[in-house]
């Protein structure tokens, strides 16, 4: 442990002179071709298993195919035909939906819990642990436990609600509350992560800076709202770079939980891609074009809120 | 919801509304008087921890319910008959052993070659100077923005020509050069001190021997969070696996649990036996090692 310590704490001087002067000492053929050795093993997956098909994925969507095995060239055809479906339309509303409530609520939700947990003193890493454990469980289980929970007669959920006189609402019969019920889902299973960033965030803020405010006679609010939330802004846009990218991706609990019913309404993109192109009638082509756009929309999502947070910082 | 309720009340460093409570009979241990909003965040916030943990809860108590049980109606809040029959009878109707197995096999061999081949590739990043080091640093970091979700379909037209589909090794190979443990690993890389690889070539160690004997070591604590949350993701992955497995001979446990409960009659009683003997391993890493992952999910967002 002290051993670590002391050569941590010798990094900063060696940084700068880093290789400043290589000539001095004596050089080893090897040292050139090191590198690219570490790294080949890496990139090559890379190459093999994300770039190259992500690139692939623009041509794959220029041919048909119904079986994945023999393709014909349609050029746009996939296109024209995905972006006149009106299921692919359904299926994007409903996703877009999913995100933006998803990535709202999340980054809401983990902020103020965050906030709530810094100032809490007692018990605080057993509530923080308390909230992380959803996102330990499989999601393929999360889907199916609360495909039980929300049971409409022998659920827990609507056990509950039933003893106090609230009914027996449909979560899982009913298109727009269903939709509903996996933005919650969703925001179940990964509050505790992104609360976890946020926090972390929020020990980043030197507590003088409080203190100052303090004795200037800031009361609460003010401190959250012109110290804590400015200062907290870069994380909080990692929370919503991170769940944007991962909101777009949804599937699995979604797939246990209401197999993107109820008539489809909670068919999101993936699932959608997942059954284009490996159920009957496997459309191969379509599959790729909305992968195609799914690519596109999640590269340029993650892109806009980084530029977009960058411009706000620099104001 | 009830969160957003707690903030307002929840103190900020120093709550205001301290010297209103005065006349509260007990302290907290820090000597000072808790004020009514400190009390109110406190129940706020263990109501709703005790709400989050309730579903899994309730359905741990309910796999130890017999089936006739499970069917009743009103549901019964707790097992009034508490068995383990749900368990033995998952283990000898499936396949389960195998499916464990698989999921074992796949989370640490994929974990394994995740923890080598980003290691390596963090070393050469973090501490060579080298022609395009800057331009593979950027599509590693590229890379984070194309998930293997969102792109499986062409990827698996890749496994499909190496003959890799229906096989342990198309769910291990695809995914396990992961950019987040890239960069993970060389950030913390980079704070080690370059002496000491200096030091070492001069004495005539070769490249390899340096990384392998004095730069993994120092990277213990790194590693361990990029192993962490590589058994994590593995063991729950399901996207890429569904679509791998096509015997049921390589089903890993998510796997085989959606197929189950996918079909017309679920057996019920099975499934919930199931899914709680595959949340078991998952959270006993946890309970060992909460303070590294919890520390490895703040570093990803401190970047």
């Amino acid at each position: 442990m002290s051993n670590r310590q002391a050569s941590t704490a010798g990094a900063a001087p060696a940084s700068s002179p880093r290789r400043a002067a290589p000539k001095q000492r004596p050089r080893w053929r090897s040292v050139k071709w090191a590198p690219y050795l570490f790294v080949l093993p890496n990139m090559a997956l890379f190459g093999a298993f994300t770039i190259y098909p992500a690139l692939n994925a623009f041509n794959l969507s220029l041919y048909s195919s119904s079986d994945g095995r023999r393709f014909t060239y349609v050029g746009t055809g996939n296109y024209s035909q995905i972006l006149s479906s009106e299921e692919f339309w359904s299926v994007a509303r409903a996703t877009v939906i999913f995100v933006v409530a998803t990535v709202v609520l999340t980054t809401v939700a983990a902020t103020a819990l965050a906030i709530a947990l810094n100032a809490q003193r007692r018990g605080k890493g057993l509530l923080r642990a308390a909230y992380f454990v959803p996102f330990l469980v499989s999601p393929v289980v999360v889907g199916l436990i609360w495909r039980l929970a929300l049971e409409r007669q022998n659920g827990l959920v609507n056990t509950v609600l039933d003893a106090i006189g609230l009914g027996q609402p449909g979560w899982l019969l009913e298109p727009r509350l269903t939709l509903g019920v996996i933005v919650l889902v969703g925001l179940w299973i990964q509050l505790g992560f992104y609360t976890l960033i946020i926090s972390a965030g929020l020990q980043g803020i030197d507590s003088s800076v409080y203190e100052a405010a303090t004795m200037d006679g800031a009361t609460w609010w003010q401190q959250l709202r012109s110290i804590t939330l400015p200062l907290l802004l870069p994380t909080m846009l990692v929370v919503i770079v991170l769940s944007t990218i991962h909101a777009f991706q949804a599937f699995d609990y979604i797939y246990t939980l209401s197999g993107g019913g109820p008539l489809g309404a909670t068919t999101l993109i993936v699932q959608y891609i997942y059954e284009t192109s490996f159920q009957s009638p496997i459309q191969f082509g379509l599959a790729a074009a909305a992968t195609v756009i799914l690519f596109l929309v999640v590269f340029s999502a993650t892109l806009i809120n980084y530029m977009a947070g960058r411009r706000r910082e620099a104001v | 919801m009830a969160l957003k309720k707690a903030t307002p009340s929840a103190g900020g460093p120093k709550g205001s509304g301290s010297g209103a409570s005065g006349g509260r009979g007990w302290t907290s241990t820090t000597g000072k008087r808790p004020s009514t909003g400190d009390v109110a965040r406190g129940t706020v916030l263990t109501a709703g921890a005790i709400l989050v943990l309730v579903p899994i809860v309730w359905a741990v108590l309910s796999s130890l319910k017999s089936p006739e049980e499970l069917a009743q109606r009103p549901p019964t809040l707790y097992p009034h008959e508490p068995t383990l029959n749900n368990y033995t009878e998952a283990l000898t109707a499936f396949d389960f052993p195998l499916y464990f197995l698989n999921s074992a096999i796949v989370t640490i061999v994929a974990t394994l070659l995740t923890l080598a081949v980003n290691s390596m590739a963090a070393y050469a990043l973090a501490k060579y100077n080298f022609r395009g080091r800057d331009t593979l640093f950027v599509i590693t970091l590229a890379t984070i923005m194309i998930p293997l979700q969102v792109i499986f379909l062409p990827v698996y037209q890749v496994v499909a020509s190496l003959g890799l589909v229906n096989s342990l090794w198309g769910m291990i190979i695809p995914a396990a050069a992961t950019p987040t443990g890239v960069f993970l690993l060389r950030q913390y890389m980079l704070s080690l001190p370059d002496e000491l690889i200096e030091a070492a070539r001069i004495d005539g160690a070769g490249e390899w021997r340096i990384f392998a004997r004095i730069i993994l070591p120092l990277c213990r604590p790194a590693l361990a969070v990029v192993a962490i949350f590589s058994v994590i993701w593995r063991w729950n992955d399901f996207l890429w696996p569904l679509i791998v497995a096509q015997d049921e001979s390589v089903y890993t446990l998510p796997v085989a649990l959606a197929r189950f409960s996918g079909q017309l009659v679920v057996p019920f009683h099975l499934v919930l036996a199931m899914s709680v003997l595959s949340i078991v391993p998952v959270v006993i890493i946890f309970l060992l090692l909460q303070r590294q992952i919890i520390a490895g999910v703040a570093q990803t967002g401190l970047k």
